[in-house]
């Protein structure tokens, strides 16, 4: 229940969040302005954009991978340690 | 496990550590430069992400009628691969827009979409896990619902106005862009099939596990 309600608090604070978002406007255009003339600030390089896409998406799956890989460990030895404990004919 | 399983795992392993070679090789795109990149790994988790929908509701819809529970593992593990390539398309596509399109999300029929859907496989893995006894029918109807959306999503881009690429940009890629995409596709495509079974072995165990448990009780 307490994790539910955990859940529920993040789903909310998320989905104020999505319409905050919504709501904005973008500025009007008052003229137009040649990239080059930007200050370095403002001009947007690919290569963070890029790098980090690959690094998240290989970041996730990896991951992913450990978390299925641990989770089929560990209940394969929960089944070799109810084998066992039937075999010898007690309760695990 | 199933004798395709270690030959295709290692095959998409090796097809994985090679993609961004391949990437590297592909030509850049006129106006969008070195960032359409990320459409190599974009686009293949975003069909990924379709796929698990299908998957689920296919298996969920067989679960409904049968009611055998092989069923319901094969919908819990695609659920929950949807959400993984849900997040990955819904992560890649904003960095992706935000130089080509200046911002890193707009409210389109196509972004919307997926982010229901993705919101639907999110549900749906909530109500596995705390909805109790029982919930797997819920569940599984729920899903139907993630796969209705799946058909909405693909075409989204060719009837409403949006600036999202359309559907018809990939067969009219030149090879050296081609290539490169059906590479990460077919790459994506071994790794759902690995991640897939992977993650139903772990709910057949876990099955195993209940059912000794069930007869230790009854002793």
């Amino acid at each position: 229940m307490k994790t539910m309600k955990r859940w529920c608090a993040v789903l909310s604070v998320w989905m104020v969040w999505g319409m905050m978002v919504a709501a904005q406007q973008p500025t009007r255009q008052d003229e137009f302005v040649p990239i080059d003339q930007l200050p370095p600030q403002e001009q947007l390089a690919a290569a963070p954009l890029l790098i980090g896409a690959y690094a998240f998406v290989l970041v996730v799956l990896f991951l992913y991978v450990y978390s299925v890989a641990r989770r089929l460990t560990n209940v394969q030895r929960e089944l070799e340690r109810l084998d066992t404990s039937i075999k010898q004919g007690g309760r695990a | 496990m199933p004798k395709w399983f270690t030959p295709v795992a290692i095959m998409c392993g090796a097809m994985l550590a090679l993609s961004p070679l391949v990437i590297a090789s592909a030509d850049y795109e006129s106006t969008m430069g070195l960032v359409q990149k990320i459409f190599y790994y974009h686009m293949p988790s975003a069909w990924i992400f379709l796929i698990a929908a299908v998957v689920c509701g296919v298996a969920s819809i067989r679960y409904l009628v049968t009611g055998d529970p092989r069923h319901d593992r094969t919908a819990l593990a695609a659920g929950e691969l949807l959400v993984v390539f849900g997040l990955l398309t819904l992560v890649t596509g904003p960095l992706w827009a935000r130089k080509a399109w200046g911002t890193f999300w707009i409210w389109d029929a196509r972004t919307t979409s997926s982010l229901v859907s993705w919101m639907i496989g999110c549900a749906y893995l909530i109500l596995r896990r705390y909805g109790g006894p029982g919930s797997e029918k819920l569940a599984a109807a729920l899903a139907l619902f993630g796969m209705a959306n799946v058909p909405f999503i693909y075409i989204s881009v060719n009837y409403w106005r949006t600036i999202h690429p359309a559907t018809s940009v990939v067969p009219k890629l030149p090879f050296t862009m081609g290539f490169p995409l059906w590479f990460c596709v077919i790459t994506f495509v071994l790794l759902f099939m690995v991640l897939l079974k992977l993650r139903v072995r772990v709910e057949e165990q876990q099955a195993r596990v209940d059912t000794l448990y069930l007869s230790l009780d009854e002793r």
